[in-house]
């Protein structure tokens, strides 16, 4: 609680002096929610500010300190939502991205209101409506934060099962005993009030965009497939995965891209089987590396195969990068909020976009050509995922990513992934955040699941939805 | 029962099979399966209770321990008590249960699996539980004590969830394999913190201390079987990936004196990661080999060695066989499934065996069916299986199914089903299919140790037919039996019988009668006939 200390300082200072600075102090980090006016009222505000900072240190002398921090909170939930995204049968990766989205998207809108200097993203996302205002009142925002997360992950996790919801409320129960730990009791109503308010405001706001009721885990009841020898046919064993994931996926209402298309990308290699076309020898590539993978390209593949159910997903391993950075960062609350919104809308659009062009080419996967063609017994190193060949969802989606982070960490931001090391798979280093997303793009190669064409224009595609993400105004001028 | 009776024999009549079904069967007639769900009427009154400790196991073990030839059932309970019940259905007759005090009523237990642990001919029982495991020394006229300071079996502190026996080559004791789930003090994070499996291997005259299986993967089913038909069982696991991290399924190579070996992919072992809740085995491809079905959530395996034994290398054909349990196949609920025990018996005698499946929601899971139908998959003539659950009678799918049991609790020669189901009544079934086979039920037996023949292979032969099952114990989803071994002879009455015993002895083709047989390692075999 921010004010505290601030209030401490201001006690030992000579008063017109302190009144002012610490008024400045305090609006640089906390928006305060009364008629502040410097230029007109500066008296009442230094009343007002006196007042409340004689309450504080009155609280003070009869309450433990309170050190909640609004950053560990945020840590804890999106530990847990990783693993919730893991563990919820219907999260495949397109609904994993959707959920990091407004998630992401909710924490901003609590952490902008509460913090000067920073804009909400209402009338920027497609039909997000304006967010509650703040009533006024003091707030803590840790359990602004608090209140806002458990909700938002009630909701978007509503189904996942007994295990997870046992989870859920277990951090709830902690968080809350945590945050609330020393203060006053209204504020604490005002603030756990607020943050559901803000979280059901994007929950209804989410209810609307065509990808909230997942059925049968993502597989239509009814689908009809092309005919032609180019188009997609199942590649698995299972019974409910003989029609395709989400198909109407890419209809979707976008969060920053106007629409699922706009992104387009040109169309795949023209169909062939002839051994002199262009799609045989991406088959053909497909073929011949798999046949000769090295240690090193079979760790890469499964590095990010990120299989639903199996892990956080590969939206929730960008996720995961992010979070590693921002704790070896130390990061504050605002630039984690910015982050965590920004790369989950990155990753939500993509996979709207990318599943607006599957269905669009409906290609096979190189697992059908090449057994009808090349070679009947190939057996690619990943499972290969029930949907559509091109674009690459992953490469997408990376390219988004790559694209999020790199326009606020910067070109050539080391970093060590560790994502998948509960796992067995050892860290790896990355140069940059492109780096890392042309190799998570080449692994759909190396995993034989993806021609090139689809890896290599999935990135295009991932960069041309990160620009729109990229132009999203989070900050005042 | 008679107006539920009647009612089961119109819809058998107008109801099944379904026009496909009806297509696909005609080449081939064979009895429709039919059961009579007669669990008011037996007196088998037990629920398995409890909230997220119990959300898996539930299981029921069959067996004889009043050496009258009938199965009795001793049923897990959860937070309530478990139950023993005593068999006194009149042969061929409706089916009758007298609960009954056995010094095995007490809560937390979530499995069971019957097992003559000291080869002193008196059944013996382990009960799986949440806390400590306990060997149960069976005392005659089915009564029990604890054995386990006795025996040093070491019963542990963990959420118990699976179990497998096997007798290693020389031993005098047998070995147990006790399956673990997830560390149940973890609330916030469970996810990744599976304990460790335990092997209680033999010593000379007890249990060894318990042997973690390092890496455990959170197992709902194991099986110690011959995969390969080398005379050495190794353990088959299967895990729940709901809650491990880096893990998959398993296979545990077992020589004896040696510590297990983990086999892996420079073995042939394919990676295969499911929400793994039950095995069920037999020799379905009649490769000689055993197949293996693998319950789970919205999918199943069935898996076969398309290469032969050389390799663990086994694929997935399932849907080719149509051996899935992926959704109902009844009702207005299209959510996916979520299978649980598994066990492959010839229900019809036809000498085709089929495959049962007890399905039912997790708790409270909006994405998977809330009216999830048990599976009755009867196997065709081209190895081939469609469902016939509903028409049979047993679906019952207003009820969350767990462990379960196919056993001749009447001893006509058809197997009757006794499922027990989370927080409701556990449900039994007489089997009353009309114009069903000729049918064998054997009962093995050799000198101590292992005085069950655990570990055999019994094959019957009725000209180019040829049927073979192993005798282990484990498997299933909590639920384990002992007792008659059952075949199906179909309109043939002829047989021939030959047991692989565990040492590899052969005993060489002998004739069977219809009925029940008793085989004796070395001595003719004997026809059994109930006690007046």
């Amino acid at each position: 609680m921010a004010i505290s200390a601030t209030a401490l300082v201001v006690w030992t200072r000579p008063l017109a002096i302190q009144c002012f600075s610490a008024a400045l102090i305090f609006d640089n980090d906390q928006v305060w929610n009364g008629p502040l006016d410097l230029e007109g009222h500066l008296m009442t505000v230094c009343f007002r500010w006196l007042r409340s900072a004689l309450i504080v240190v009155a609280t003070l002398s009869f309450s433990p300190a309170h050190a909640a921090d609004p950053q560990q909170v945020l840590t804890q939930w999106y530990r847990l939502v990783l693993e919730l995204v893991r563990h919820t049968p219907t999260y495949s990766p397109p609904v994993a991205s959707r959920s990091f989205a407004y998630i992401g998207i909710a924490v901003w809108e609590v952490t902008a209101s509460g913090t000067r200097g920073l804009q909400s993203l209402s009338g920027q996302l497609n039909a997000m409506p304006a967010p509650p205002a703040r009533p006024e009142g003091s707030y803590d925002e840790a359990v602004v934060l608090q209140a806002a997360l458990s909700a938002a992950v009630q909701d978007f996790f509503g189904n996942t099962g007994p295990t997870g919801q046992r989870a859920i409320a277990a951090m709830a129960r902690t968080q809350h005993k945590i945050v609330v730990a020393g203060l006053a009791p209204d504020v604490v109503a005002r603030s756990e009030a607020y943050g559901k308010a803000v979280a059901a405001h994007v929950v209804a706001w989410s209810a609307g965009d065509g990808g909230a009721l997942v059925e049968n885990m993502g597989f239509p009841y009814e689908y009809t497939l092309q005919d032609g020898p180019a188009h997609w046919v199942s590649t698995s064993a299972i019974r409910q995965q003989q029609v395709p994931l989400l198909p109407g996926w890419g209809k979707n209402r976008p969060l920053a891209m106007p629409s699922g298309a706009s992104c387009p990308l040109p169309a795949p290699p023209d169909y062939s089987e002839d051994p002199a076309s262009a799609f045989y020898a991406e088959a053909k590539e497909v073929l011949d590396v798999a046949a000769a993978l090295t240690d090193e390209q079979k760790l890469i593949a499964r590095f990010w195969s990120d299989d639903p159910m199996l892990s956080p997903t590969p939206p929730g391993h960008w996720i995961s990068i992010a979070l590693q950075i921002l704790a070896r960062d130390k990061a504050g609350i605002a630039a984690s909020a910015e982050i965590l919104a920004r790369l989950g809308i990155a990753v939500s659009d993509s996979f709207i976009a990318c599943w607006d062009s599957k269905y669009q080419y409906d290609l096979l996967r190189p697992v059908t050509y090449i057994r009808r063609l090349m070679d009947p017994a190939f057996q690619p190193l990943l499972i290969t995922p029930p949907f559509p060949e091109y674009p690459s969802g992953h490469s997408t989606q990376s390219g988004a990513a790559a694209a999020v982070l790199t326009e606020f960490f910067g070109q050539d931001f080391a970093f060590t992934d560790a994502t998948h090391v509960d796992d067995g798979l050892p860290a790896r280093d990355y140069p940059s955040f492109d780096a890392a997303a042309s190799e998570a793009a080449l692994s759909r190669l190396y995993g034989g699941i993806h021609f090139r064409a689809a890896i290599d224009r999935g990135l295009d595609q991932g960069r041309c939805i990160g620009a729109y993400v990229a132009a999203l105004k989070m900050k005042d001028d | 029962m008679r107006l539920p009776l009647l009612a089961a024999l119109v819809a058998c009549i107008f109801s099944w099979p379904s026009a496909a079904e009806d297509a696909a069967l005609a080449p081939n007639p064979v009895p429709l399966p039919l059961f009579v769900e007669q669990t008011t009427s037996s007196g088998l009154s037990h629920s398995f209770t409890g909230e997220w400790e119990f959300i898996v196991g539930g299981g029921v073990a069959s067996f004889d321990c009043n050496d009258d030839g009938k199965s009795d059932l001793f049923l897990a309970g959860g937070t309530s008590p478990s139950a023993f019940f005593l068999n006194q259905s009149p042969q061929g007759g409706d089916l009758k249960f007298v609960p009954q005090t056995s010094g095995l009523e007490m809560d937390m237990v979530t499995g069971a699996y019957p097992l003559d642990i000291d080869s002193d001919g008196i059944m013996d029982i382990v009960l799986l539980r949440v806390g400590e495991n306990k060997v149960m020394r069976g005392l005659g006229e089915c009564q029990f004590a604890d054995a386990g300071k006795d025996w040093g079996f070491d019963g542990g502190d963990a959420w118990s969830t699976a179990f497998a026996a096997t007798w290693e080559q020389g031993a005098q004791w047998p070995s147990i394999a006790i399956g673990n789930y997830i560390d149940r003090t973890q609330e916030a994070f469970p996810w990744g913190s599976c304990t460790d499996n335990w092997l209680h291997r033999a010593g000379p005259e007890s249990f060894d201390p318990p042997l973690p299986l390092k890496p455990s993967h959170c197992a709902l089913s194991i099986l110690f079987t011959d995969w390969n038909r080398s005379g050495t069982p190794a353990l088959r696991v299967s895990n729940d990936r709901e809650y491990y991290k880096g893990g998959e399924e398993q296979l545990w190579q077992l020589k004896p004196g040696q510590p297990p070996r983990l086999y892996s992919a420079e073995d042939g072992w394919a990676r295969l990661r499911i929400w793994g809740m039950g095995i069920a085995s037999r020799d379905i491809t009649g490769d000689g080999l055993p197949d293996y079905f693998l319950t789970s959530m919205a999918d199943s395996k069935f898996q076969t060695l398309p290469n032969g034994p050389q390799t663990p290398a086994y694929s997935d054909i399932a849907w080719s066989k149509g051996l899935t349990a992926h959704s109902p196949y009844m009702g207005e609920d299209k959510r996916p499934s979520t299978g649980w025990h598994a066990q492959f018996e010839d229900v019809n005698n036809d000498g085709l065996a089929d495959l049962f499946v007890a399905k039912g929601n997790v708790w409270d899971m909006p994405d998977f069916a809330e009216a999830d139908p048990n599976n009755l998959l009867m196997q065709k003539a081209d190895g081939t299986f469609v469902e016939a659950g509903q028409t049979a009678g047993m679906a019952s799918p207003d009820h969350a199914a767990r462990g379960a049991a196919l056993a001749d609790f009447n001893l006509d020669g058809l197997v009757d089903l006794v499922v027990v189901n989370r927080n409701s009544p556990s449900q039994i079934w007489r089997n009353v299919t009309k114009d069903a086979g000729h049918w064998a039920q054997l009962q093995l037996a050799q000198p101590a140790p292992n005085p069950d023949a655990i570990g055999a292979w019994i094959e019957v032969r009725q000209g180019e037919s040829l049927q073979r099952r192993e005798n282990f114990l484990g498997g299933g989803h909590a639920s384990g039996q002992a007792g008659w071994i059952h075949f199906g002879l179909g309109s043939n009455p002829e047989a021939e019988v030959r047991v692989i015993w565990p040492d590899g002895t052969i005993d060489p083709w002998r004739k069977i009668a219809p009925g029940f047989s008793q085989i004796t390692k070395g001595e003719a075999i004997e026809t059994w006939i109930l006690k007046p």
